[in-house]
């Protein structure tokens, strides 16, 4: 019986948009994959781009879901989720029954796909916004919450990748067990007549109502993201100011900014200054209280960027050092040791060498730049 | 253009004046120096370039381990770029490359007291100063 099905007559299944729709979706949940699970830190604007691309192609299949050629019907997936349980026990026989459109098992896994993508692209927004202070929720995002979400965004993300698996498998399996060319049938539309399909009417694309359906959302959306987008991030410090700071503690090294230790750290640091990592700092006794003050003034407590919230956990042993903070060695360790010591780095504390926008606190992904260190001759 | 010209002039003249400024500073922290070496010992003539160069090449191994010589951030050329243990770079000491050191008593001041802590453990005499400074005036 599967044997005949090409010489079935074939059926226009899957319209250009659906057909679109699905390979433009594969294409930006791979740049997702990539950047994401892979890196690099700098590759985040891809990651972003592509997320935002993701939210508007599952805006618009949505509403093709509303408004689309027959096959192409959100409502179809639901009703075809009442034959699950006869579909299963067909797969169990190795003898599955053969759909028009997606079958029972297929329509489960559209539905969590586009539900689990839809909350990835909610929970990325929300880190996005409180962890980087970028993208539309930046201003209204504290810390925490970014942190929490960044731990479901996790999950959801390995999620999504066990499901496209189970849909690979899906579809593997039906091309073996029905010699239905799925692939093909995504390509083109076209697809072999299910044999023992019920005559039904098919519903016709309504591309008017679609097309203003979509042009509407894109209004909501701009409506409320324009004003969104120009709000300052919620809890992001001013740059390096102070005059004095960066001349007397800008000498030996860059001017740290203040978000990057907490209040008890400066203090320390600005009780010993005689005794500052092995050389001698010290300066007058009125400098060192305009520094302090400063410093006290705009310590990790007082900002909400990533850097500060984290960099706040200092280290027991070496409370005086950003570079040894669980946090700040975490996010360093995959860098060769014989990278800080090249000639252009020279130590770990030189954030300013790899981070362009150091100087602001904010510590961007985009903006980590490491110098070519792979000049022979340059490290000592 | 005649007006051209006075600016001309003007602007060469005030840029002349800043360069004499900029030595009048360096021979009056000089001068204090002097006084101060005479001061602690009556039998100092004058400051010596050569004093000057072995004391600044020297590894003197009495003060901070990771700082054993001032050649350790200035590097062994004075006209030469140096460069801080934490990776920042050092304008070099030389006063024909870097025009303006040794202008800002305070700064001088501030230096000397760190780095010869740093370097040798002790504060540095008026004529270690006072030779290292000749030297690199001399460079
Ligand atoms: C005389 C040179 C000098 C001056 C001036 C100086 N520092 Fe430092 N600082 C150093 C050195 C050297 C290190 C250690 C760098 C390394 O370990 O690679 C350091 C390290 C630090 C660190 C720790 C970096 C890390 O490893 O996480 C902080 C924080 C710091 N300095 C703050 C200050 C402050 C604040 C001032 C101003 C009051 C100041 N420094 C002035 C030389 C200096
Ligand atoms: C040799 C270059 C280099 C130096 C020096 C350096 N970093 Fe980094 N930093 C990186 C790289 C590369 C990453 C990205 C690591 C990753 O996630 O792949 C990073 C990541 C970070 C992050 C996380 C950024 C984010 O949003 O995920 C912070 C914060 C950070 N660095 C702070 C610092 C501070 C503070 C210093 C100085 C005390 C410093 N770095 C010194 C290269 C450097
Ligand atoms: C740990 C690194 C380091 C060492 C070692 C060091 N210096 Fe310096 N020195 C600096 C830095 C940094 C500056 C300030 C940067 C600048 O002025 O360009 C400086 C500035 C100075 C200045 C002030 C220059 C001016 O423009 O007025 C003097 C004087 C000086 N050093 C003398 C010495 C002497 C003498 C020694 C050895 C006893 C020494 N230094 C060793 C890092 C060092």
């Amino acid at each position: 019986m599967a044997g005949d099905v090409t010489k079935r007559t074939q059926v226009r299944i899957w319209d250009l948009p659906t057909r679109l729709f699905h390979w433009l979706l594969v294409f930006a949940v791979i740049v997702e994959a990539k950047t994401g699970f892979f890196g690099p830190a700098n590759s985040l604007d891809w990651h972003v781009w592509a997320g935002y691309a993701i939210a508007a192609l599952l805006a618009g299949r949505l509403i093709w879901g509303l408004y689309g050629s027959e096959y192409s019907r959100a409502d179809r997936l639901f009703s075809a989720l009442r034959h699950l349980p006869e579909h299963i026990g067909g797969l169990l026989r190795l003898k599955p029954k053969h759909y028009a459109g997606h079958n029972p098992a297929g329509s489960l896994m559209i539905l969590g796909l586009i539900l689990v993508l839809l909350a990835l692209v909610a929970t990325g927004l929300v880190v996005l916004g409180g962890t980087e202070k970028q993208g539309l929720l930046a201003g209204i995002t504290p810390y925490d919450v970014a942190h929490l979400a960044k731990g479901a965004h996790q999950v959801l993300a390995y999620s999504l990748m066990a499901m496209v698996v189970g849909h690979l498998v899906g579809v593997a399996t039906e091309m073996l067990l029905l010699r239905v060319p799925l692939i093909r049938g995504m390509i083109t539309g076209w697809l072999p007549k299910a044999p023992h399909a019920a005559s039904e009417i098919l519903r016709p694309a309504r591309p008017m109502l679609a097309a203003l359906s979509i042009a509407f959302s894109a209004l909501v959306v701009t409506a409320v993201a324009l004003p969104l987008s120009t709000h300052k991030g919620l809890g992001v410090p001013a740059p390096v100011s102070n005059v004095l700071y960066v001349k007397e503690c800008g000498a030996c090294h860059w001017s740290f900014h203040p978000s990057l230790l907490p209040r008890k750290s400066w203090a320390l640091i600005m009780g010993s200054l005689d005794q500052h990592f092995g050389e001698d700092a010290s300066l007058s006794a009125e400098a060192v209280k305009e520094i302090s003050t400063y410093l006290d003034a705009n310590a990790a407590e007082t900002a909400d960027t990533e850097p500060a919230n984290r960099l706040r956990g200092v280290s027991e042993a070496e409370p005086m050092r950003i570079t040894a903070t669980p946090f700040w060695r975490h996010q360093h360790d995959e860098l060769p040791p014989q990278v800080f010591r090249s000639a252009k780095i020279k130590s770990k504390a030189n954030c300013a060498a790899c981070h362009r926008d150091a100087l602001t606190g904010r510590f961007d992904d985009q903006n980590i730049d490491i110098p070519d260190t792979s000049k022979a001759g340059e490290t000592q | 253009m005649k007006r051209a010209l006075i600016f001309l002039a003007l602007a060469s003249l005030s840029w002349g004046s800043a360069m004499a400024f900029a030595d009048d500073r360096r021979d009056a922290i000089l001068a204090d120096l002097a006084a101060q070496a005479v001061a602690a010992d009556p039998a100092f003539t004058a400051f010596s370039a050569d004093r000057g160069k072995a004391f600044f090449l020297a590894t003197p191994s009495s003060g901070k381990p990771d700082t054993p010589s001032c050649t350790t951030c200035h590097t062994k050329d004075p006209k030469a770029k140096g460069q801080t243990r934490a990776g920042k770079e050092i304008l070099p000491m030389a006063v024909s490359k870097t025009p303006d050191r040794f202008t800002d008593a305070e700064k001088v001041a501030k230096w000397f007291l760190r780095n010869c802590s740093s370097v040798l453990g002790r504060e540095c005499t008026a004529a270690e100063k006072g030779d290292f400074i000749t030297n690199m005036a001399a460079q």
